[in-house]
This record gives structure tokens, sequence and C-alpha cells, in this order.
């Protein structure tokens, strides 16, 4: 059914309002996964309540304080008694944590080049969120509008944004972008450490950029389209048993770029703590900051729901190919009907393991870094394409 | 065509990795250390002045404060120099129970070192499985004396009171767990490729060079002299323990590390020695009300978990307080170490270096 223009805005209104929403939700949740699974690996609790008393008089326990953060404290500590729920106490932290960088001071430091210092967090984060209007969470309409409702009424609700026929190349050619805030926010806030920072995770995102992209274009050839629906069914249910292999290798080198990428642990030398107090956004406070933040973490549900995508079988139940096996049993099984669901708990998987690895492991060196990238990663790669383009003659 | 420039950065005395409030100054060309200077001073408190007008029994507090993860060696250091100074003789009991605590607290020294060092390096879990094993230890101290931290542990003579009751217990539930605990520790790190590549062949000292400088402890050790204290002038009860000196020859940051969890697998060997082996008798000896000293000197050095530690006693004729007093603190001549460690090599090993060379800043400046 061809849509008027005002349904194809109200639409596309709608639909921006919903991805945004979701990936917005994502990364406070992914905060407070990220707080209480790095907590039980290391044998402790994490955030069981809210500190502050914000709104109202503090007084007494923290959940019975008459405060908005002591009520909320209150109810999930009687959420709490439920006994799997009670790992969710601390999750009112994260609404703390939202209001403590909107009312934070916004420092702008002296000397900085101030139109660059305020405009470039806005790039990263401009870029991080962009990407997903090319990333499909499920193929297909997700629902379909019921007929009274106006305007949009008998319309499907697609789950994704854009259905580009070159998604992955919109997709890498935005998230490329991000990698200008970073720089130069660093270098815009006229300080040291920024600076090291700045340089460290340009000459990083740059060179992983690389092996990123390389990996990426197995499943391109295997599947040999860009479109992000079409190669996630695909990868998923079309692929020659040869390519299983040459698939999981392409998943593993890509999720090890991702994690560069991302500047997550093992690769996050940008803002090693340690070395260089924070890295590039030692400069800023409030919203900027948290534009970083956000960023970032929208990158990193972003590298998932791609590797999720390309190499875990996307809206299928089965990696790495091994769908087509089931896709004999016929297309009407519920294993092989296509779902939003099996998609989110892939991401969310994957979100896991960044956190889990961010518990584990310690740090490499700047050269390792690039070490690892250029004389490793990138060799391997060109040879799993090369291997790609011999399956893909073949079969 | 373009012009290039080498920057200067200070790390420090406000930075999440030196340990307190060392500063160092680092000329940079990109990411390779040009010029490192340590800088120190910020934590200065003149102890060794102060000691000058407090009385022999008094002066021991003040060690608590020098290398505050490592209280108890700083007071048996202080104990034993004084008891050498008046010829005073320890019961055999109190030799132990010294022996036992100063081993524990070089565990929980090198477990805070263990901890600090992998977070320096990035492997944040190591950190809080360390703590919780340190916790254990303080736990210990705390039944024994009190405190946690600043013990003052000792008396000059012995101890001031036996040991408390349920503390063996105490101590052989934390002797039965740590093995295991050191394993863990372990799989985190040994085998570890990014470990590996983070500490192998990184922060090189030679044997020859940690002679020149000074060096003493596992960061002399680990570069394959064997010179420890407690082997080479035994003191306390150590001629009567049975325990080896792990030593290797490589002298990088891995090596170090090595030669410290070796020690801590020996620590645990004394401490067991010391709990089978706890004679009975008195745990103090017979003291005069004052002491005062002849003018005599005397210089008694204990292989405290940093490396050696020397007290430096004067005595005054008819005073009761030292007319001189000086710290041979390991921390302080270990720092010297720095530069040569770090100069030529990347901004990200300076950072493992001073974690490897394991400095507490209250011990450097005093």
């Amino acid at each position: 059914m061809p849509m008027t223009l005002t349904q194809l805005v109200v639409m596309a209104l709608l639909q921006i309002v919903l991805l945004l929403a979701f990936v917005m939700m994502l990364v406070p949740l992914i905060t407070f996964a990220e707080r209480k699974v790095i907590a039980y690996v290391q044998v402790r609790l994490g955030a069981t309540r809210t500190a502050g008393g914000l709104w109202g008089a503090q007084a007494g326990r923290t959940h019975k304080s008459r405060t908005l953060t002591g009520g909320l404290n209150g109810l999930m500590w009687y959420l709490g008694r439920v006994p799997m729920l009670s790992i969710f106490r601390g999750l009112p932290v994260f609404i703390a944590d939202a209001v403590k960088l909107l009312t934070k001071e916004d420092i702008v430091p002296e000397g900085a080049d101030k139109a660059v210092f305020i405009l470039s967090p806005a790039i990263s984060v401009i870029s991080a969120f962009t990407v997903f209007s090319a990333v499909a969470f499920a193929p297909g309409a997700l629902f379909t509008f019921p007929a009274w409702f106006p305007i949009v009424g008998g319309l499907p609700f697609n789950a994704f944004l854009t259905d580009i026929n070159v998604g992955l190349l919109f997709i890498l050619g935005i998230s490329s972008v991000g990698v200008y805030g970073i720089v130069l926010g660093a270098w815009a806030s006229n300080s040291k450490y920024p600076l090291l920072g700045g340089l460290r995770s340009a000459a990083q995102i740059i060179s992983y950029e690389v092996p990123l992209t390389l990996s990426l274009l197995v499943p391109v050839i295997l599947t040999g389209s860009l479109n992000f629906n079409e190669m996630a069914r695909r990868t998923a249910t079309e692929v020659h048993w040869l390519a299983i292999p040459l698939l999981f290798v392409g998943f593993f080198i890509y999720t090890t770029c991702a994690f560069a990428e991302t500047n997550r642990v093992p690769f996050d030398l940008a803002e090693a703590e340690t070395e260089l107090v924070s890295g590039f956004h030692t400069e800023y406070t409030g919203m900027k900051f948290s534009f970083y933040f956000l960023a970032e973490y929208a990158n990193m549900i972003l590298v998932s729901a791609l590797a999720a995508g390309f190499f875990l079988g996307g809206h299928y139940l089965l990696p790495f190919g091994f769908q087509t096996f089931l896709m004999k049993a016929g297309e009407t099984a519920w294993f092989n009907q296509p779902s939003i669901l099996f998609f989110l708990g892939k991401v969310l998987f994957l979100l896991f393991v960044f956190i889990w690895v961010r518990a584990t492991l310690p740090r490499y060196r700047y050269d390792q870094l690039m070490h690892v990238g250029w004389k490793y990663l990138i060799p391997y790669t060109l040879v799993l394409i090369f291997v790609a383009a011999l399956i893909r003659y073949i079969a | 065509m373009f012009k290039t420039e080498e920057m200067e950065i200070n790390l420090g005395p406000q930075h999440p990795s030196t340990h307190g409030v060392l500063r160092v100054k680092l000329r940079l060309d990109g990411e390779t250390v040009v010029k490192c200077t340590p800088i120190i001073g910020y934590l200065h408190r003149g102890v060794e002045k102060i000691c000058e007008d407090k009385t022999y029994f008094q002066g021991q507090v003040w060690t608590d404060r020098m290398d505050y993860v490592a209280s108890v060696s700083n007071n048996l250091g202080w104990a034993e120099g004084v008891e050498k100074l008046f010829g005073i003789t320890v019961p055999r009991r109190a030799h132990y129970i010294r022996t036992m605590l100063t081993e524990l607290n070089r565990l929980s020294s090198h477990l805070l070192w263990l901890g600090t060092h992998a977070l320096d390096i990035g492997a944040m879990t190591v950190f809080l499985y360390a703590f919780r094993e340190r916790e254990q230890i303080l736990d210990c101290f705390e039944a024994f004396c009190g405190a946690r931290l600043t013990t003052t542990a000792f008396r000059i003579g012995g101890l001031r009171e036996d040991l408390p009751p349920g503390f063996i217990k105490q101590v052989q539930a934390f002797q039965d767990r740590f093995l295991d605990c050191l394993d863990e520790y372990e799989t985190l790190l040994t085998e570890n490729r990014i470990w590996k590549k983070r500490t192998v062949g990184v922060a090189l000292l030679n044997a020859d060079d940690a002679i020149a400088l000074g060096v003493t402890g596992p960061v002399l050790r680990a570069a394959g002299n064997p010179y420890d204290i407690r082997k080479a002038f035994p003191y306390a009860a150590y001629a009567e323990m049975q325990f080896d000196v792990p030593t290797r020859t490589a002298g990088d940051t891995y090596a170090r590390y090595q030669v410290r969890l070796e020690e801590m697998r020996q620590s645990h060997r004394i401490i067991q020695q010391c709990v089978d082996g706890l004679p009975e008798g008195p745990v103090m000896a017979k003291l005069p009300k004052v002491l005062k000293s002849e003018v005599n000197e005397v210089y008694h050095a204990i292989e405290a978990p940093k490396g050696e530690l020397g007290y430096y006693f004067v005595g005054e004729k008819g005073s009761q307080n030292p007319y001189r007093m000086h710290v041979r603190a390991p921390s302080f001549v270990n720092l010297q170490a720095l530069p040569k460690m770090t100069e030529g090599k990347l901004l990200a090993d300076v950072i493992a270096a001073i974690g490897t060379l394991d400095v507490v800043l209250g011990e450097v400046d005093r």
C-alpha cells in the first residue's frame, strides 16, 4: 500500500522516537548490568541502593527516608524480597546518575577551543545514534497499527528505520565519523592527558577499522548483498557448509576489532584510567561527558548488533549458518521463524561478553595494540576474504 | 618540514597509579619516555627528627606511619634495633609471635602490591580478590592488637600481651585457604598472554645496576641476587625456620611478579612453622623502668616486604631519647631505579615500573 507523505513522515518520526528511546534506555541498563556483572565476578554485591537525598529531607534509614531516592530505595527494597528480583535493588542508580550528569557544572577549560570543545561530543553521539537507522532489529513488521489509529492506521510498523541496499556501507561510514568527535574533543581540551588519549584513540580506531571492515566483507562476499536484512537472512539460512568455519573465525576477528573500536578493555588505551587519568574526556563534565559515554555504549550496542546480524544468525535461532540445516525441517516450524527476540538475545549476550572481558583481562600497551592489528588481524582477514571468495566461486 | 617538540608531562602527584603522592616529571617524545624524574617530598613529616624528641617506647608509633601497608615489619625493625642498643634478650615465644605477625604482614603487603599492580596494568578483578584475603589478615591483626593498619604491635623487650584466645585458630583458618587463593590469582595472570606481554622484558634492571643503585628486596632477587636478610643475617626466629629464597634471573616485571608470588608461598610456610612450633613461656623480657643508653650506635636491618629496612640509632648518655635516628627505607632507595628502568621505554611501562617497584610514599618521604 503506497503511503502518503504525511503518513511517511509520521511513521518515520514514530520509528525514530522508538529507536532512540530503545537505545537511550538500553545504555543505562547496560551500565547497571556492568556494575552488577563485574561486582559478581569480583565477589561483591555492586549497587544495592541509590545514594543521595533527592527531593525532600533526608532522614533515618535510606529506604524509609522521605526523599525521592529514599522512596525509590524503599520500593526496590520490597521488590527485592522476591528472591530472583533482589539483584535489581540498585536499579534506580541510573536515574540518579542521569540527574547527576544533568545538574553538574558544565566546565569549559580556559584556553580550550570553545566551539570545537562543545561540538565534538555532539559529533560522537550523533554518529553513534544515526547508525542505528540502518540496523534491522527484525525483518518485516513488528506489528500493524489498528485501522482506527489516526494517520498511520492499518500500516505495518517496521523494526527497522530504513532498508538501504548499501546498509553495511552506510553503517561503517557513519560510525567511523565518531572518531572525529574523540580526536577533536581531545585536541580542543588544550590539555596534555586528553591529547595523548586522543592520539592513541585516533591511531587505534583507524587501524582497527581496517580489519573490522575486512572481516565484515566475509559475510558480504558469502551473501552478495550489503542490505542488513538480506545479509542477516542469508548468513543464517543459506550458507554453504564449507563457509561455517569461515564465519566462526570471522566472528572472532570481528569481535576483537569491535573491542578496539569501542575502546573497551583490553584495548581501552584511549581512556586508560591508570595511565592517562581519563584519556580524551578528562576535561569534560556533565552532559558533554555523558554524550561521550552514551556514544561509547551506543557503539557497543551497534557492534553487538552487527555481530549478531552477520555472524550469529541475526533473527534466527542458530549462529554461524547452522540454521541452514534446521531449515530442512520446514519453514513453518517455530525455530525457523525469524524473531526479534532471538536477535535481542544475541545482542544482550554479546554485551555481557563485553562486560565479562572487562572484568577479566589486563590492558594492552599502545605498540602491542598496533602490532596485533597490523601484523595479525589484517593478514588473517585477507586470507579469510580469499577463502570466502573461493567458496563463493565453488558453491 | 614539520616542527617536532618534546612534551613535558607531570604524572602525579594526583594520579590514579602513582600510589599516593609520587610526582614523576616525564619528558615524552610521542609516547616514548626521554627523561624521567621522580619528585618526592609531598608526604614528608620529618619522622626521623620527631623521633629524636620521643622516648624509645614512643618512637615506635611513628614507624607505623612510614610504610603504612607493612607497619608490623617497621615495628619489628624498631623494636629489635632498640633491643640491640640496650642488649635486651627477648623470650623465644615472643620471637615466634613476632615472626608470625611479620610474615602475615608481608603477605598483606604483597597482596596489596599484587592488587594495585594488576589494576595499573588493567586487570581489575585481581585487586578485589587480593583485598578479600588481605582483609582476613587485617582481622588477625585487629584480634592481636586492636588496630588494622597502624599496629604498634610490639614492645621493646617482647610483646605487651600474649596472643588472644582463638588467635591461632584464626590464623590457621587463613592458612588453610590461602594457597588456593594464590592459585586463583595465578589462573588470572600467570599465563595470561596480555599480562605476559605487559610484563615480560618490561622495566629491566640487572643485578649489577640493582646493586649499584642500592636496590634490595624482591626487585634485587628478581635480578638473580639471592640477598635476603632473613637468611644472610637472621633475626627474630628466622634462624629456626625452613624456607627458600626465591630468585629469578630475568630482572623484568614478570620475574618480580613471580618472585613475590613465590615469596608469599614461603611466607605461608614460615607462618605454618610458627603456628606449629610455637613455644610456651613468657612474652616479655625483664626491663628497667626507664631505658637510658650509654653513648653507642646501632644499625639493625630487617627484610621488610619492600627490601632492606634499616634503623640506625645513636644513643645519648643518660637520655631516654635517641640522639639521632635514621631509617634506611627500601622504597626510597628502590625508587632511584625508576629512571633507569623507564627511560627510552613507553609511557605505559612507567606505570608498570612504578607498580613493580612497590613503593609506598609514606616510607619514601618519611
